[in-house]
């Protein structure tokens, strides 16, 4: 969440784990999670090596807070969940850090998350409008994608 | 004792007569997550004509569509859920879930899982079985995306249900059953009688596990995609004669439970069971159960 400059905090005594993927729950879930489970609660992350990734849900919730956030027209936003970088072009505003190499939070004109990504440049110095900003790492087209097995799975 | 002519035989005896069936698609809103009204707006804009399904609560036809509605970016953000009209109502018969611990006991791949916490406004808790591993990923894919964070997952058969140690306020049965010739365009080549049977055993089997986890003024609501009597209205019988529950009255969409079965007569409180023949809607049934008091 720091890479995202996130104003989240999360009560880590509030976490359960399965494996490398995390879940908050609040007390009156916890007391129905025994050592078995499979899935709990608000669904984070997982670790993909020594990199934690997180989920939609978690992304969500840092982009109700402070953090770095790209909102995109809606032209833009489609594209983007069909996987695709956001261009100088497709940008309405820019909050938190635009520096080059930061990751930010892509959301649409109704402050939905769509996903994430990294800025490839700082957003000041970006004047063509055909020049990518954001390359994308995650988007919710992923869902899609998930069902018809061209992503790996997100859980064990 | 199978094919198409047996099959449409028993359905005349029970009082239907077969004819082929259109499916129409079909919505449900997620309102936890969104204003349903302002949800239909969006769509309406993006070319996706709907039209409010009477008898489903937050229920709506796809009409028209200019491109698949699973494809959206609405539907990505969990505002809907692509659900089948019938499919809509088990999971509304139950009263008052707000704040009550439920047991979700065949979820996956979760349409229904998601409609539970839906109307429990993400409160509450909802423990979601499944006995194929594999399935449990859809499930989880379905929780994520509908932003449901009430819900504990577990691999596990819905026969050893009680093994959890916990005490359900309300259990929800959408068993695996036989399904019915609408959904599957193969089924009157594929299923026998010998299929609905077995079937109907694993479904007494699940009951009899739930009959045990459920909490003494707890419900109950079984359902099955089945047409066949042995997985509805015999094997509700089988319940109330065994298993000591009653059936609740419903008010709910479909025609009542059948109480004569190919000339054996049933508990007259089957009645109170719902049966939807296909028409509008895929085949189902439904009935909501308490435990004798």
């Amino acid at each position: 969440m720091r890479r995202f400059n996130s104003g989240l905090t999360l009560d880590e005594k509030l976490f359960v784990k399965t494996l490398n993927t995390y879940f908050l729950v609040t007390d009156n879930v916890r007391r129905f999670v025994r050592r078995d489970f499979y899935y709990a609660g608000t669904y984070l992350g997982k670790m993909r090596g020594s990199i934690f990734f997180p989920s939609f849900l978690l992304l969500a919730m840092m982009a109700k807070r402070k953090a770095n956030k790209i909102v995109v027209d809606e032209r833009s936003a489609w594209l983007f969940i069909c996987g695709r970088d956001v261009f100088k072009g497709g940008i309405v505003r820019v909050e938190g850090s635009g520096e080059r190499g930061d990751y930010t939070l892509v959301l649409n004109q109704r402050h939905e998350c769509l996903g994430f990504g990294r800025m490839a440049f700082n957003i000041n110095e970006a004047k063509d409008r055909e020049k990518v900003v954001v390359r994308n790492i995650s988007d919710l087209g992923d869902f899609l994608r998930r069902e018809k097995g061209s992503e790996p799975q997100q859980y064990r | 004792m199978s094919g198409k002519e047996f099959f449409v035989r028993r359905y005349e005896d029970l009082g239907w007569k077969y004819h082929d069936v259109e499916l129409k698609q079909s919505i449900r809103i997620n309102t936890m997550n969104a204003d349903e009204a302002d949800v239909v707006d969006r769509l309406r804009s993006r070319g996706i004509q709907l039209e409010k399904i009477p008898f489903l609560r937050h229920g709506y036809w796809v009409v028209k569509s200019k491109f698949s509605v699973g494809a959206s970016e609405e539907y990505l953000l969990g505002l809907y859920s692509i659900q089948e009209a019938a499919a809509q109502i088990p999971a509304s018969l139950f009263t008052e879930l707000e704040g009550k611990v439920v047991l979700d006991a065949c979820a996956a791949p979760g349409g229904k899982t998601v409609q539970l916490a839906d109307l429990m406004g993400n409160k509450g808790v909802i423990v979601a079985l499944d006995f194929d591993r594999r399935r449990l990923t859809a499930l989880a894919n379905h929780l994520e995306r509908c932003r449901v964070t009430n819900t504990v997952v577990y691999n596990m058969d819905a026969r050893r249900a009680s093994k959890l140690d916990f005490e359900f306020d309300r259990i929800l049965l959408d068993v695996p059953c036989s399904g019915n010739f609408v959904t599957d365009e193969d089924w009157f080549s594929r299923r026998t009688l010998k299929d609905v049977q077995r079937n109907a055993r694993v479904q007494r089997q699940i009951l009899s596990e739930a009959s045990i986890a459920l909490a003494d003024k707890g419900e109950i609501v079984y359902s099955t995609c089945s047409l066949e009597p042995e997985e509805n209205e015999l094997n509700i019988d089988w319940a109330l004669k065994t298993l000591d529950l009653v059936v609740q009255d419903v008010d709910c969409y479909g025609d009542r439970g059948l109480t004569n079965v190919f000339g054996k007569s049933l508990d007259s409180s089957v009645e109170r069971c719902r049966r939807v023949w296909p028409g509008q809607t895929q085949g189902f049934f439904a009935c909501k159960l308490k435990k004798r008091e």
